[in-house]
């Protein structure tokens, strides 16, 4: 632990640790200071020179992210030279960006728009025919998009697969306006975290492909979310909106800083996982593949429940959130059925790594072995009750609980995904998280705890 | 509270007031100044006998049925920003975006629908639009159609609507 040093900004006394940051002292403090390449998991690179700042003692203003803080520094960010100098600067910046805001997905989060807006509203001194063309629209490889035009040079993208996965992908060739980010021949980006690029590009140079054009982000409504594509539990947060005459629709999925659990960073794989969640939705009680009603669905299942009474098995999908979990196994109690939560079909050795990818691809497996759960497989009985586990077992009759369509020809009662509901899950380090129901769908299907209450009375 | 509010004395009431016979003379005289002009000259009533006759006086300024423009090339010029069913107060533009393959634009909408029934006709759409994409020069003031679907403006049908006051191509993506 280093030593507390005091210091003024702007005329206001703070203290900081002696030789941190300045630059990070300014953002938790949301002190406005406009910045390109810095960012807290790359640290300070100080190369895009947009977080200029005034130091009493010297000549001339310094860049804020390779300040280190000292006893008595005085700082101002607010003089009109500091003004000026972010002005200038962002001039320089835009001079060859081609202005094409209709077009970029970036726009509404661009931190070339705000900055221009905040700092700049200066006109341009060069014309667009003017302007120094690169390549647009490259495709990187692992769904990013590349538009050189828009680049700002600011290394953030080339930082994150030197620094974070290893990767070397991506580098910046030649000089001046002819300075670009590309990869090697041949060698496109791949690994597993490669779109996280797109959310640390602050312009719109690395775009997501698989977002692309689908939405314009300030139509968003953006929910915090955890991931469910194993036990990691990253948390996200959850692009969303229901447009006019439309349904609730997920566009994608973003990491939310969790410095408990995934930091800054989430894997592709959990990324992209919000389509599978979309696609072939169980949304109708259904009995030998034919749609039936409810109400009569529950009567059948109440009816087979009371059939095979004691002589039932309730098998747990270890997606699913605790207190549905808790729920079943009350409800097992109740009617005297075995419960178990077969692991096995989780495990995904190639899938884990020492990043954020766990092998076990289930988000709430450390619950079903907090509550000790039987892991095992179910012996044959009469009655199997399958609670969306992706596994078939024998049995002479089942009723599933499925929130996605399965060829299958038992008694199907549709189920909420966890975007539908809400609760709480432990991951694998055993923090827990809750996670609130984010998707209103325009005709709602039930959750399961709502199904298992019609079920048991 | 009381700081917003500014007391403004009342005019006072003269005779010439209470009686009000002075203004409804002045009022009445108007009337019929107009009455025995128009019973003397039929021609000079400022009436239009529609639709035989068709007004003249739509100028270029005035909000008529959304068009799409051209660029130089034919093709559209939206590249389906969203801004115009950004600022639209009626939520009337439907659009859905996607790649424009031709190495034109990066950007092309897939399709673009107006509901018109839904439309104010404010011409928001157009100020929002960066690309002069959209415009409603098209003079057309009157829309009719059996049903409701008729009424719903579909890409094609936005892009076959001429402007009735020349500048065929987009000013912004020539």
């Amino acid at each position: 632990m280093s030593q507390l040093v005091k210091l003024i900004i702007d005329g206001q006394d703070y203290e900081a640790e002696q030789d941190s940051l300045l630059i990070q002292l300014l953002i938790d403090k949301e002190i406005k200071v406009p910045y390109f390449c810095y960012h807290e998991s790359l640290g300070a690179d100080g190369n895009c020179r947009m977080c200029m700042v005034g130091i009493e003692g010297q000549k001339r203003p310094q860049i804020a992210c390779d300040t280190l803080i000292k006893e008595g520094m005085i700082v101002n960010t607010k003089t009109d030279t500091i003004k000026q100098v972010h002005t200038d600067i962002l001039e320089l910046e835009l001079i060859n960006h081609p202005v094409d805001c209709p077009t970029c997905d970036q726009a509404g989060e661009c931190s070339l728009q705000d900055f221009y807006m905040e700092y700049g509203l200066h006109s341009s001194k060069i014309t667009i025919e003017e302007k120094v063309k690169h390549n647009k629209a490259i495709d990187l490889g692992s769904n990013v998009m590349l538009d050189q035009e828009r680049c700002v040079l600011c290394a953030r993208c080339t930082r994150f697969t030197d620094k974070i996965t290893g990767t070397h992908e991506l580098g910046i060739v030649g000089r001046g306006d002819e300075a670009k980010v590309t990869t090697m021949p041949n060698r496109p980006l791949s690994n597993p975290y490669a779109m996280n690029v797109v959310d640390l590009c602050p312009v719109g140079a690395l775009t997501s492909k698989d977002f692309r054009f689908s939405q314009r982000v300030w139509l968003l409504e953006s929910a915090d979310g955890v991931c469910h594509g194993c036990a990691k539990n990253c948390s996200i947060i959850i692009d969303h909106n229901k447009l006019k005459y439309k349904d609730d629709t997920i566009y994608r999925f973003r990491p939310r800083r969790n410095d408990a659990i995934n930091g800054f960073f989430i894997c592709d794989t959990g990324r992209l996982s919000y389509r599978e969640l979309q696609e072939n939705r169980q949304e109708t009680p259904l009995l030998d593949g034919v749609k039936i009603s409810e109400d009569k669905a529950i009567e059948k299942a109440k009816e087979l429940i009371l059939l095979y009474k004691r002589n039932t098995s309730i098998i747990i999908d270890a997606n699913l959130y605790t207190q549905e979990i808790e729920a079943i196994v009350a409800f097992a109690q109740e009617i005297g059925a075995d419960v178990y939560a077969p692991l096995d079909i989780y495990r995904d050795e190639a899938f884990g790594d020492d990043m954020l990818r766990s092998s076990m691809r289930a988000a709430n497996a450390q619950t079903i072995i907090n509550m000790d759960i039987n892991t095992q497989k179910p012996k044959k009985v009469g009655l199997i009750l399958n609670f969306n586990h992706p596994e078939k077992f024998e049995s002479a009759a089942t009723i599933n609980f499925l929130t996605h369509t399965r060829a299958e020809t038992a008694l199907t009662l549709p189920i909420a995904t966890f975007t539908e509901s809400s609760g709480s899950l432990t991951n694998e380090d055993g923090i827990t998280q809750f996670s609130k129901k984010v998707i209103h769908k325009n005709i709602p299907v039930p959750t399961l705890i709502e199904s298992l209450k019609r079920v048991s009375q | 509270m009381s700081h917003n509010i500014k007391i403004t004395a009342r005019p006072e009431r003269t005779l010439k007031h209470n009686l009000y016979l002075p203004a409804i003379y002045a009022g009445f005289k108007v009337t019929f100044k107009h009455f025995f002009t128009n019973l003397n000259d039929i021609n000079a009533v400022e009436t239009l006998r529609y639709p035989e006759e068709q007004p003249t006086d739509i100028s270029s300024r005035y909000r008529g049925l959304h068009r799409l423009t051209h660029r130089e090339d034919g093709t559209e010029a939206c590249v389906a920003c969203f801004m115009c069913a950004t600022a639209c107060p009626s939520n009337c533009i439907f659009i859905e975006a996607q790649e424009r393959e031709d190495g034109v634009d990066e950007k092309r909408p897939k399709s673009f629908f107006i509901d018109t029934l839904e439309c104010v006709f404010c011409g928001y759409c157009v100020e929002a639009c960066p690309c002069d994409a959209i415009r409603m020069d098209t003079g057309i003031f009157s829309l009719t159609g059996d049903k409701r679907e008729d009424f719903v403006m579909d890409k094609e049908m936005l892009l076959s609507h001429k402007g009735a006051f020349g500048e065929e191509v987009s000013c912004a993506r020539g």
